[in-house]
């Protein structure tokens, strides 16, 4: 299927005959009256910002009367969302754009079935984390058109600082190889990050080997040169079944160190992290026109059935001629 | 028995020693047990009658002095301090604490230098405290400690949110399962030991939790507390009416203690650059490896922050203000370039080139990030540079490592000098300084340009711009 934009006639199409307010998620039709919405008219950017609905009808009508480019909510509770005034706290929220997806292995331009599908188990394995080892409750996801939302609306993290949310992304991500040096009673032992099955080491394990089982000769990582990438695609089906020991001595301990140094680096950009610790963010409607690939942002019950191109296709790219 | 109070004074115990005094007179009245205590222990090294303290006063100076001398004085002696380390001046020493943390907490403030000196001694004693504890006793205390401070069984990893906010732990350190924080060797099996292949559970704890995590996490809850406490006192003492002298004066000679070592040790390369830094145009040649990599053009995604909020401040800061950490004082680009002519001429034109070799280049397809460039310099959202319009908005200061790395992560490839400084324009500074210090002495034909050399080098130059030198570095720059 290819991804066109749509034309201001489709998208008065989709407003008016297929999109309906109550389409958009209960989590935030609840919160409606503390939030800022912002649009995006002409296709340049949300620049109509600091706009406030006072229910679900005014948010209908606009909707219906505008047929914006594009539709956005803050991730912010405000006592006053005109201004931007009074915080009161904001989900946490983490953006895995298939686009900027650190090793897209189709090549494509935009976005594709490959990378939406490589985004997707990125998301999973941050959903793992979130749940598992950070306890967090009330996660939704969201296709956004380009990739995925994940929004987390857990009152024990919705009114930490950016600080916070920095450390929560570094540590979701796998941003910072584990230490492999541990002491107990002045004598000193190598643990290495795959030989600890629990904990961040353990995150870091799992997202080092979604990177290198995609891990393409071109990838540009810092410090490791075309000899180790070889090295690891030629090795890495040893990973399938966790021999993480021998494959570590097939690249060689000193070069298996500066892999994952690269790695955890490039795993910064697994999310866009800016999105995560801007505390005042908005984001995509749930439910509203991605007008640049004409795809519907939505709210997803099921991540392991949801196929963007099922589950997210506006009814007027069917009825296009040139289909 | 070691009293906990003597790890954390803000403990009831340590509340209780506070209560029983009652009220501050009498407080610099001479103690003879104090002074006992000190000179009877074995350890202690005694040059002169005046270094013993005997009263609370001067034992709470010495408290900071040990931090300050161990810190800068290549010539420290720890016997001299033995005296801090022995828990029989418990009792004295909890008052001494309260004194100096409502001292600085009336005088100086929450974000202060010497609260931050304040919170790093207390850590730093705890540790050594604990360290000459023997290993049963040593770990008793933690977990006592620690009991308290956690205030329950099970703990969930938001209730630690204080200390990953101002980055005392990081969320990594944690063992973390179901939200909840694994500490105990019962815990730890009954959640991970079916994992664990290979090893035995019992010593995978001892290594991963064992004494070590347990003792970071104490050390950091009382550094967390103390500065909490001196917050909550600075918020008191400005409902109150007036201040006690005794504190105030406690706080002059501490921050006398804290401008010593820039007089006498000089702050060299090691802490984070040299002396004071003029302004002066630009040596490109100084810039850090981001900003070298911006310089190139923005070749995928990032081009606006990389412009706007990135270069933008870096190079008007590197050029105008490159002193902005050290001095803390927020300033407008006008004091510096009252004509806005080096802005003009020099500064605009360094981010326009960069935001042309862009590609697509910046401007072309958002011609509207000039306004935004305007806006990082102080100068509201026009589209002209000027004057009157200066301080609509405020003049960003640059990025800090941490933030380009989540913001910009492409930019970030760090060299050897990177790993020293937390800021781009710290890395600027640091080489400016290099290359003006260490250039003469290649000339000379000398080969032993060490960093012994350059920091003798930092006394000189501290010397002649005047009071630059005695400015305090700012918090977690170095």
């Amino acid at each position: 299927m290819e991804l066109k934009p749509a034309t201001p006639n489709e998208r008065r199409q989709y407003y008016r005959e297929e999109w309906d307010v109550k389409n958009v998620p209960d989590f935030i039709r609840n919160t409606l009256i503390q939030r800022e919405f912002g649009f995006d008219h002409i296709g340049r950017g949300p620049n109509d910002r600091y706009r406030v609905f006072r229910n679900s009808d005014d948010l209908r009508k606009f909707m219906r009367v505008r047929t914006p480019f594009a539709a956005y909510s803050s991730v912010a509770f405000y006592n006053n969302p005109k201004r931007r005034g009074g915080w009161i706290k904001a989900e946490l929220v983490f953006d895995v754009d298939a686009k900027d997806i650190p090793i897209r292995t189709c090549g494509c331009d935009n976005v594709c079935e490959i990378c939406l599908n490589q985004a997707k188990d990125i998301v999973m394995g941050l959903l793992d984390t979130l749940q598992g080892d950070l306890g967090l409750k009330n996660i939704n996801v969201v296709y956004s058109g380009r990739g995925y939302h994940i929004r987390v609306l857990d009152d024990a993290v919705m009114a930490m600082d950016s600080d916070v949310r920095s450390q929560i992304v570094k540590y979701l991500v796998g941003a910072d190889v584990p230490r492999s040096e541990y002491s107990s009673h002045g004598m000193k032992y190598n643990l290495e990050h795959f030989t600890i099955p629990f904990g961040y080491p353990q995150v870091f394990t799992h997202r080092v080997k979604q990177t290198l089982l995609n891990l393409t000769p071109d990838t540009e990582i810092d410090d490791v040169s075309k000899d180790i990438k070889k090295a690891v695609i030629k090795n890495r089906e040893l990973l399938h079944d966790d021999q993480w020991g021998i494959f570590r001595k097939a690249i060689g301990p000193v070069r298996y160190g500066r892999l994952v140094k690269g790695i955890a680096s490039l795993n910064l950009t697994l999310v866009d992290a800016k999105v995560s610790i801007d505390l005042k963010r908005i984001l995509r409607l749930p439910s509203s026109l991605h007008s640049g690939v004409s795809m519907k942002s939505t709210l997803i019950k099921n991540l392991e059935t949801f196929d963007p191109f099922q589950d997210a296709v506006p009814k007027f790219v069917y009825e296009r001629d040139d289909k | 028995m070691v009293s906990i109070s003597f790890l954390n004074p803000l403990s009831p115990e340590g509340k209780d020693i506070v209560r029983e005094l009652g009220s501050f007179d009498g407080i610099s009245q001479d103690i003879p047990e104090l002074r006992r205590l000190v000179t009877r222990n074995p350890s202690q090294e005694i040059v002169a009658d005046e270094e013993i303290p005997s009263n609370y006063l001067e034992l709470a100076l010495k408290r900071i002095e040990w931090y300050v001398k161990k810190k800068n004085d290549r010539e420290f002696n720890s016997r001299r301090y033995s005296f801090l380390s022995d828990q029989a001046i418990t009792k004295y020493d909890v008052i001494s604490f309260y004194l100096l943390c409502q001292s600085i907490g009336v005088k100086f403030g929450p974000n202060s230098r010497e609260t931050r000196v304040m919170v790093e001694a207390q850590g730093d004693l705890v540790q050594e405290r604990l360290g000459k504890l023997s290993l049963q006793e040593g770990r008793l205390m933690v977990d006592q400690s620690l009991q308290l401070l956690l205030k329950g069984d099970t703990v969930h990893w938001t209730f630690f949110q204080e200390l990953l906010s101002t980055r005392k732990i990081r969320l990594t350190e944690l063992v973390l399962d179901q939200g909840e924080l694994i500490l105990n060797p019962e815990d730890f099996i009954d959640r991970f030991g079916s994992r664990i292949k290979h090893r035995n559970p019992s010593s995978m704890y001892q290594l991963l939790i064992g004494d070590e995590l347990k003792e970071l996490l104490m050390v950091k809850m009382v550094m967390q507390e103390t500065e909490d406490y001196i917050k909550q006192v600075h918020e008191k003492a400005r409902i109150m009416v007036e201040p006690n002298p005794i504190l105030l004066e406690l706080a002059e000679e501490v921050a006398e203690i804290l401008a010593e070592p820039m007089q006498s040790y000089g702050y060299g390369p090691g802490r984070g650059g040299g002396g004071p830094m003029k302004a002066g145009p630009l040596n490109s040649q100084a810039f850090p490896p981001c900003v070298k990599k911006a310089l190139e053009g923005i070749k995928s995604g990032g081009r606006n922050d990389a412009i706007v909020l990135f270069m933008t401040p870096f190079v008007s800061y590197a050029r105008l203000y490159p002193d902005v950490f050290r001095m803390n004082l927020s300033k407008r680009v006008s004091d510096q370039d009252p004509q806005l002519e080096i802005t003009q001429n020099e500064i605009l034109p360094l981010i326009y080139e960069a935001a042309q070799r862009c590609v697509p280049p910046l401007f072309e397809d958002q011609p509207q990030e000039k306004v935004n460039i305007n806006a990082k310099l102080g100068f509201g959202m026009h589209s002209e540079l000027k004057m009157e319009h200066e301080g609509e908005t405020t003049w960003y200061t640059p990025m800090s490592c941490e933030k380009i790395k989540l913001h910009l992560p492409h930019l970030c490839r760090p060299d050897e000098v990177c790993k020293k400084i937390g800021n781009p324009l710290s890395y600027y500074n640091r080489m400016l300084w290099e290359v003006r210090t260490l250039k003469p002495a290649d000339d000379s034909g000398s080969t032993t340009a060490s960093a012994e050399n350059s920091s003798e080098g930092v006394e000189e130059n501290n010397g002649s711009p005047g009071k630059g030198g005695t400015t305090p570095d700012k918090p977690g720059e170095a």
